[in-house]
């Protein structure tokens, strides 16, 4: 029996990647493979949040501005100063990891409600220098002819090409942030997100380990601006802000806080859903306020939380219909 | 103009903006005190008191030209009923995470603009001021008479309110509730009840701020988005749940903001403002007044 769930799980895994793989020949348009090219990129962005805040309880709200700290770091080495792409997403990294690092210095005296709010008011403050230094970021005009990047030779120059650049981020992004979560880090910031005193009384070093969360979450943030400078090869400061921030945040409770599938599960939800209601206009975001407060009120675990409850009502189902047999075969 | 009167303009001008953020703060700490909960769509419930007030007196609903005052007090009655809604949508609310909240009543928010956009359009219009606009002088400094009155029905409403809250019974029970929810239930105050006045009190100071400040700014759905964030920091500045750090923060938020905006330069105001927000809850993170506010578990 268990023999057989595990073979099934692996078919599944190797379905699921195949599909991956071959998606883009599968499409019936480009618009098609770029809404799944934004998906990636979301979707490193609500990796990197769930880390910090799912795991660690680092509120992070600063997210959209290390977005755009990485954006504008690929775009501006990359338009102004020529570097490829390989050179200049590790930099974009390094430059959200070090904003983030930063970010994340008041949660060593302020919390909760606080934090927040700190966090937000950084961000803001960030998306003004993008608004405001005109000369070196281009102001609210942003920065365009942003080239897609030319890997050794090969360029990839369009949505279906680029797929694949994305794909292997997202990859490498869930497996680290597996690896992370999994280690030792990972139980250090569940311990700090639980009970922050205990964890210090245990030896945690809680100061490192919330700059940490946030490096992380800049990391994954970095990596996503980088990708979506050179994907849409045009940047404005107008959706590096609060508002994508809170988005993030939105699927990632929808999917699961503190649960990597979960963050997986809630971005394609609501972006696929997206697409899909597009034709109801501006009652599709009332639908969406619903759906929130529903999901808040009725589902506080996420999606995940559902495919949880199953699985313990399946295994109880299994447990009595045993128990059933074995009462019969006593009688 | 000389060097003082200048001084003294931007001082009214931040004083005036600053009233329209004292009360849009009073909404959220009324609404932490009583609940414990921080209502992330008190910017939303300002927008909705604008209109409400708003198209009466603009005859937007069967051509009624309601004078100003009437016009003021249909919004204000209308945002108060709103505000029983509210306790009711809250209550569960109330027990839940601090994320769950914040997320819930941003969607709540949300469906509010959104509603209001369907219903009034996306665009904004200008609205006229009850009083004349040439502005006064006084001593060199030039006031706005809608400014005059912004900030003096502002101070009317505060001062009002701090007496309700001290004085009166219903004041004494709403203070009771809120510092200890069940000894106040087992002393036989409704406290579910007086959470509902007290939401009512905060989505009328937002409704009054929005429809006193309407001739000045310019009327959309959108108009609540900047102010609720501003009104926040205010809140959380003065100490969060306290009622008169709430006037304090919101004074000293506009007053910052226009001293910015005179004196160091009108692009980078905003930045100025969150980076002093920070400082401020950084070095002392319960607000200026430092009132012991309610812990709700």
């Amino acid at each position: 029996m268990k023999k057989i769930t595990r073979i099934l799980r692996w078919i599944l895994i190797l379905a699921v990647a195949c599909l991956m793989l071959v998606l883009p020949w599968i499409a019936q348009n480009r618009y098609q493979v770029h809404i799944v090219n934004n998906i990636g990129i979301w979707l490193l962005l609500s990796l990197g949040l769930n880390i910090a805040m799912g795991y660690a309880g680092q509120y992070n709200l600063a997210l959209g501005a290390l977005w755009g700290v990485g954006a504008y770091t690929a775009a501006l080495l990359q338009t102004r100063l020529g570097v490829p792409f390989w050179i200049n997403l590790p930099l974009s990294i390094i430059a959200a990891v070090i904003i983030a690092a930063f970010v994340g210095l008041p949660s060593f005296k302020v919390r909760s409600h606080y934090l927040a709010l700190v966090t937000i008011a950084l961000g803001e403050a960030m998306n003004l220098v993008l608004v405001n230094e005109t000369p070196i970021t281009g102001g609210a005009d942003g920065i365009g002819h942003i080239q897609m990047p030319n890997l050794f030779g090969f360029p990839i120059n369009n949505d279906e090409r680029y797929y694949y650049i994305i794909l292997i981020m997202v990859i490498l992004g869930y497996v680290v942030g597996r690896q992370i979560v999994g280690h030792r880090i990972g139980r250090a910031f569940r311990a700090l997100r639980d009970d922050f005193q205990a964890a210090r009384a245990m030896g945690v070093n809680t100061g490192f380990y919330q700059i940490l969360a946030f490096a992380i979450s800049g990391a994954y943030a970095g990596a996503a601006g980088a990708l979506y400078a050179q994907l849409n090869t045009y940047i404005s400061p107008d959706i590096f802000t609060f508002n994508s921030a809170l988005i993030v945040l939105t699927m990632i409770l929808v999917g699961g806080m503190g649960s990597l599938p979960g963050s997986v599960v809630g971005t394609v939800l609501l972006l696929v859903l997206n697409e899909y209601l597009q034709v109801f206009q501006r009652w599709q975001l009332v639908g969406y306020g619903i759906a929130i407060i529903v999901v808040v009120l009725f589902l506080p675990g996420g999606v995940v939380e559902l495919a949880r409850k199953f699985e313990s009502f399946r295994q109880r189902w299994l447990a009595g219909l045993t128990k059933g047999k074995s009462d019969a075969e006593a009688g | 103009m000389s060097v003082t009167s200048i001084f003294f303009q931007t001082l009214i001008g931040g004083i005036g903006i600053g009233s329209l953020y004292a009360l849009v703060a009073l909404g959220y700490s009324m609404t932490f005190r009583s609940m414990g909960l921080v209502n992330f769509a008190q910017g939303s419930i300002y927008m909705v008191g604008t209109y409400f007030g708003i198209i009466w007196y603009q005859g937007m609903v069967m051509n009624l030209h309601v004078p100003y005052a009437v016009a003021f007090l249909i919004g204000l009655l209308c945002n108060a009923l709103l505000g029983i809604v509210l306790e009711r949508i809250f209550r569960p609310l109330a027990k839940l995470d601090l994320m769950l909240m914040l997320l819930a009543t941003i969607g709540l928010g949300f469906i509010l603009d959104n509603l209001f956009t369907i219903i009034f359009g996306a665009t904004g219009f200008a609205v006229d001021s009850p009083l004349p606009n040439t502005p006064w002088n006084i001593f060199g400094v030039r006031v706005l008479p809608q400014m005059a009155l912004l900030i003096g029905v502002s101070f009317a409403l505060m001062i009002g309110n701090q007496l309700f809250l001290s004085k009166t019974k219903w004041g004494r029970a709403m203070r009771a509730s809120a510092m200890d929810f069940e000894i106040a239930r087992a002393m036989g105050i409704p406290t579910n009840r007086m959470n509902a006045l007290a939401l009512s009190i905060g989505c009328m100071m937002s409704a009054a701020a929005g429809i006193l400040a309407a001739p000045i700014v310019y009327v959309s759905p959108s108009m609540g988005v900047a102010v609720g964030l501003k009104g926040f920091a205010a809140a959380i500045l003065g100490g969060l749940g306290s009622v008169p750090g709430a006037i304090a923060g919101g004074l000293v938020y506009g007053v910052l903001e226009a001293l910015s905006a005179g004196y160091i330069s009108s692009t980078w105001t905003q930045a100025i403002a969150y980076i002093v927000m920070v400082v401020v809850l950084m070095v002392k993170p319960s607000g200026i007044v430092g009132e012991i506010t309610v812990e709700k578990v």
